[in-house]
């Protein structure tokens, strides 16, 4: 198959790939520091807009976190967590009960912020690091050697990384990016092995280690929470709502974006549930990038700029895609609750994952979207915003207001409004279609033609018998979308993948379908005595929604917009 | 220093010394330590900065003494501009844009006051600011603001929109005045489009007036063109209750009922056998409501927005239906549900 003739990027090195050293070496060092102003920024935040209101601020926390310890059952890992936590919250309990005059409100809420920020701040270890990114790639030869039995050791260890991650894009321009500011890595994100994925892709670019936040439930896993823990992850618990948290969190990715630590956000907030793009994004996290630029502005810094780099990730199959698909039709899932023990960690699945992604010619493709400042203008080669028709744009006075350089947080939300559409829009841009996507959209829409009063719900429900077609029929219908999806990318709205340009309708349709969630227990859709069926509706629907957004759906035809749902719940 | 001092100690300009840039130049010279007006043509200027009255657009008024007029844009760039509101017709704006864009920095506000947007992209004209002009800090000044009328002095308001709040307390200081009241709004959209689209039906209120038509068929178009105009807007992107503010119910009843509005004498004169060309030639003026009324009766289309008046409109202006059929035939329309 034509996998061997896509290569990545040229700047991206398989062989004897050297560390790069970056700000994250020196962690340890700047730990306290770094934990100290979070605090105080956090606590000054509070003075300054509450006027000195810490009762009520304390008391809604308290309320949230009680509502929430009452509801978490920990399990081995968590428990010291939670013993710490409940602690904490009965001693905020106790303050607030007695009078101001005995117990002094800011000492209190200090206590909690330094609760919160000791609980956030990640740690970095350049030996952990060292060992992880050899470790990776030995584990996943020890797979694969042990998956191809048959070829016997064909390949070594590099070339068979070479052939299936396939980085494509704006490398070279985040590598020189990288020298003249500090990167904020946005990628799409599907499944819970994206932050090994990209934390692995990182290196492979030699750029230095970047920091990202993860999610909490992921270092209940304690072999994961290890390599977590020391590779500059830093925690985000979804589950804690209240606002005390949610600002010590802002603070941090702020202070440590400002010192100059590359960082990842997954802007989505979560693993699309939906499998589509991301259509919308948290704009909480993403304005610190903002606000470090504009501290950095104030303080004079020499590299005050953040640069916001997008990058997409395509697979043929995503681990956990069964239950994200039934949290997100179960319309209760869609953000409100988190699945704190999905089937991805399970050890014999994440191996199984890693023996089929070997074993098959299955490939990750990686796009490198073109970077951005913080305010979602293009950014050149030497770090430049750029306006319209390319003329450049000086940064600082699109943050000065009568004459001076200043915050001001009505303002520089919007602009981080206008920095998240612009990063949704790339997304779609720079996202890279697989034939498998392609096999999985046509093969629903065609479907859907057939059955068009059905609601999302009942057509999910349509019996074995209902769920086929002949392949002929299959085969020229899906060509058509084919060719859509080359004009799109002509219109250069897309890319589409290697396997996807140049082959004959034959070729890429078998490729899709062998590839189109090679893991589950069963192939998604299969292709028996000149019929094509499937045989999980839900997974089809998955697969399918990754081409969502385009505007090639049928239920696309009305005026409704990317993302949005139609009268009968499809994504258009 | 508080805002208002700033400003008060700021330049601004205003680009296009048509009516209404000419009196938004007057209004920003009392907020303002100075106004630079620019206009096209360079005779015309010449004469506004001898005789201090616009003889050409708005003779009725004298200029204030703290507006400077150029027709070069290296003269009124030439030290630092922090706000720039720009009152062109439609068509001529991104051209002009173009030419300007480099003098910007960055950091000024930009206003427009045009009632229109872009042929065939349909674009509205603070899209064009954005992709023109390398600042984002954008606001429309929209509303019942026939020009003469503010130059006496009467009473009267209008809304600025912008998602900035910096940019609409910016217009509020800078325009607002005793008898200029300045409201804001975050549906920019809904403000822009309200603007263009009550053109087309301020032509059919002339076109009433011709006939003599009383008040009930006035308050029929009125009624009904706001609805057409809420229904295409928010198949826009804007929302309803924009339609029945000051930009849009305000707008329409000031401007579909006067006989100052250009287009309201556009549909007077039409409605009365004259050759549109010929209109257009003695209005002293550009007639935004017939340009709107091509431009929209294809967008409508593409959009399925149901609108029988602009297309009426339109085909009146073009002279395919004669005045008596386009109300014959409107009225013969399926009676439906008002909502």
């Amino acid at each position: 198959m034509s996998s061997k003739r896509a290569k990545s990027h040229p700047a991206v090195q398989f062989k004897e790939v050297p560390i790069v050293k970056g700000p994250l070496d020196h962690f340890e060092k700047m730990r306290p520091e770094v934990l100290a102003s979070v605090v105080e920024k956090t606590f000054e935040g509070y003075c300054n807009s509450s006027n000195g209101n810490y009762d009520l601020i304390l008391g809604q926390a308290l309320y949230q976190e009680r509502f929430r310890l009452k509801r978490f059952h920990a399990n081995v890992f968590s428990k010291t967590r939670k013993r710490n936590d409940e602690r904490l919250w009965r001693e905020v309990q106790a303050g607030l009960l007695r009078p101001s005059t005995e117990i002094a409100r800011p000492q209190l809420l200090r206590k909690v912020l330094s609760h919160y920020s000791e609980e956030i701040g990640g740690h970095f270890d350049p030996a952990v690091y060292r060992v992880a990114v050899n470790l990776v790639p030995f584990g996943l030869s020890w797979m694969l050697n042990a998956a191809s039995v048959k070829r016997f050791l064909p390949w070594d260890l590099t070339q068979s990384l070479e052939s299936r991650m396939r980085i494509y894009g704006e490398v070279e321009h985040l590598k020189k990016l990288a020298q003249k500011g500090t990167i904020l890595l946005v990628p799409t994100h599907q499944s819970n092995l994206d932050s090994i994925l990209i934390g692995y892709l990182i290196y492979l670019m030699q750029l230095p280690p970047f920091a990202y936040g993860a999610g909490l439930n992921l270092f209940s896993n304690p072999v994961l929470s290890y390599f977590m823990g020391n590779l500059g992850a830093y925690t985000v618990d979804r589950q804690k709502s209240n606002e005390v948290y949610k600002n010590v969190l802002k603070n941090y990715s702020a202070e440590i974006l400002k010192r100059g630590v590359h960082s990842i956000f997954f802007p989505g907030g979560g693993r699309a549930r939906s499998g589509a793009i991301e259509t919308k994004v948290k704009l909480g996290l993403l304005g610190t990038a903002l606000d470090a630029q504009l501290d950095n502005h104030l303080a004079g810094a020499p590299k005050p700029n953040v640069y916001v780099v997008p990058m997409t990730i395509s697979f043929h199959f995503v681990l956990e895609a069964a239950s994200l698909i039934e949290d997100y039709l179960a319309e209760a899932g869609k953000h409100r609750y988190i699945i704190m023990d999905d089937e991805s960690w399970q050890p014999t699945k994440v191996a199984r994952f890693f023996w089929k992604f070997f074993s098959s010619q299955s490939a990750v493709t990686a796009r490198i979207g073109r970077p951005l400042d913080v305010f979602g203008n293009f950014v050149d080669e030497e770090g430049r915003s750029l306006g319209p028709n390319g003329t450049v744009i000086d940064p600082k006075l699109w943050m000065t207001t009568c004459g001076q350089l200043r915050r001001e947080p009505q303002r520089d939300r919007e602009y981080t409004k206008e920095l998240g559409k612009k990063i949704v829009e790339r997304f779609h841009r720079e996202n890279t279609i697989l034939t498998s996507h392609l096999a999985a959209f046509a093969f629903f829409e065609i479907l859907r033609r057939k059955y068009q009063d059905l609601d999302v719900y009942r057509f999910l429900r349509l019996s074995q018998a209902q769920r086929s077609m002949h392949y002929d029929e299959f085969l020229s219908k899906a060509e058509e979308y084919r060719r859509k999806l080359q004009e799109l990318e002509e219109q250069r709205k897309l890319y589409l993948s290697e396997e996807l340009k140049a082959v004959s309708t034959e070729e890429w349709v078998k490729d899709g379908v062998r590839q189109l969630g090679l893991l589950h227990d069963s192939p998604v859709i299969r292709i028996q005595d000149g019929v094509i069926f499937t045989e999980d509706m839900n997974l089809l629907y998955y697969y399918r929604n990754r081409l969502s957004g385009y505007g090639l759906s049928l239920l696309a035809e009305g005026q409704i917009g990317p993302g949005k749902d139609d009268s009968k719940g499809f994504l258009v | 220093m508080t805002a208002k001092d700033f400003w008060f100690e700021s330049t601004v300009a205003v680009i296009g010394a048509g009516s209404w840039g000419t009196v938004l130049a007057n209004l920003l010279a009392r907020n303002c330590r100075e106004v630079r007006l620019w206009c096209r043509d360079e005779e015309q200027t010449r004469a506004m900065t001898t005789t201090r009255v616009n003889a050409r657009y708005l003779p009725e008024m004298i200029l204030d003494p703290k507006i400077r007029i150029f027709s070069d844009f290296e003269r009124i760039f030439e030290t630092h501009v922090g706000a720039v509101i720009w009152a062109l017709p439609s068509y001529a704006c991104r051209e002009r844009m173009r030419e300007a864009a480099r003098f910007f920095r960055g950091d000024e506000f930009l206003f427009h006051a045009t009632k229109g947007v872009e042929e065939k992209t349909l674009k509205r004209i603070s899209e064009i600011l954005k992709e023109e002009i390398p600042c984002a800090r954008i606001g429309v000044i929209s509303g019942p603001n026939l020009a003469i009328e503010i130059a006496r002095g009467d009473p009267s308001a209008t809304v600025i929109a912008s998602q900035y709040d910096e940019v609409t307390e910016t217009g509020v200081t800078l325009l607002a005045n005793e008898m200029f009241r300045v409201y804001s709004s975050y549906d920019v959209i809904g403000v822009e489009w309200s603007g263009a689209l009550k053109n087309i039906l301020s032509v059919a209120g002339g076109a009433l007036e011709a006939l003599k038509m009383g008040g009930n068929a006035r308050a029929m178009l009125i009624t009904r063109g706001l609805a057409e105009m809420a229904r295409f807007g928010v198949a826009m992107g804007g929302q309803e209750h924009t339609f029945m503010g000051l930009a849009g119910l305000g707008d329409l009843l000031a401007t579909s009922s006067s006989p100052l509005s250009r287009n309201f004498r556009t549909g007077y004169q039409r409605a009365q056998g004259e050759k549109l060309e010929n209109i257009l030639k003695s209005l002293g003026g550009v007639a935004e409501g017939v340009r709107m009324a091509a431009i929209v009766r294809a967008a409508a289309q593409e959009h399925k927005v149901i609108m029988p008046l602009s297309e009426s409109v339109q085909r009146f202006l073009e002279g395919s239906v004669d005045i008596q059929d386009g109300i014959r035939s409107l009225m013969a329309r399926p009676m439906g549900r008002e909502y």
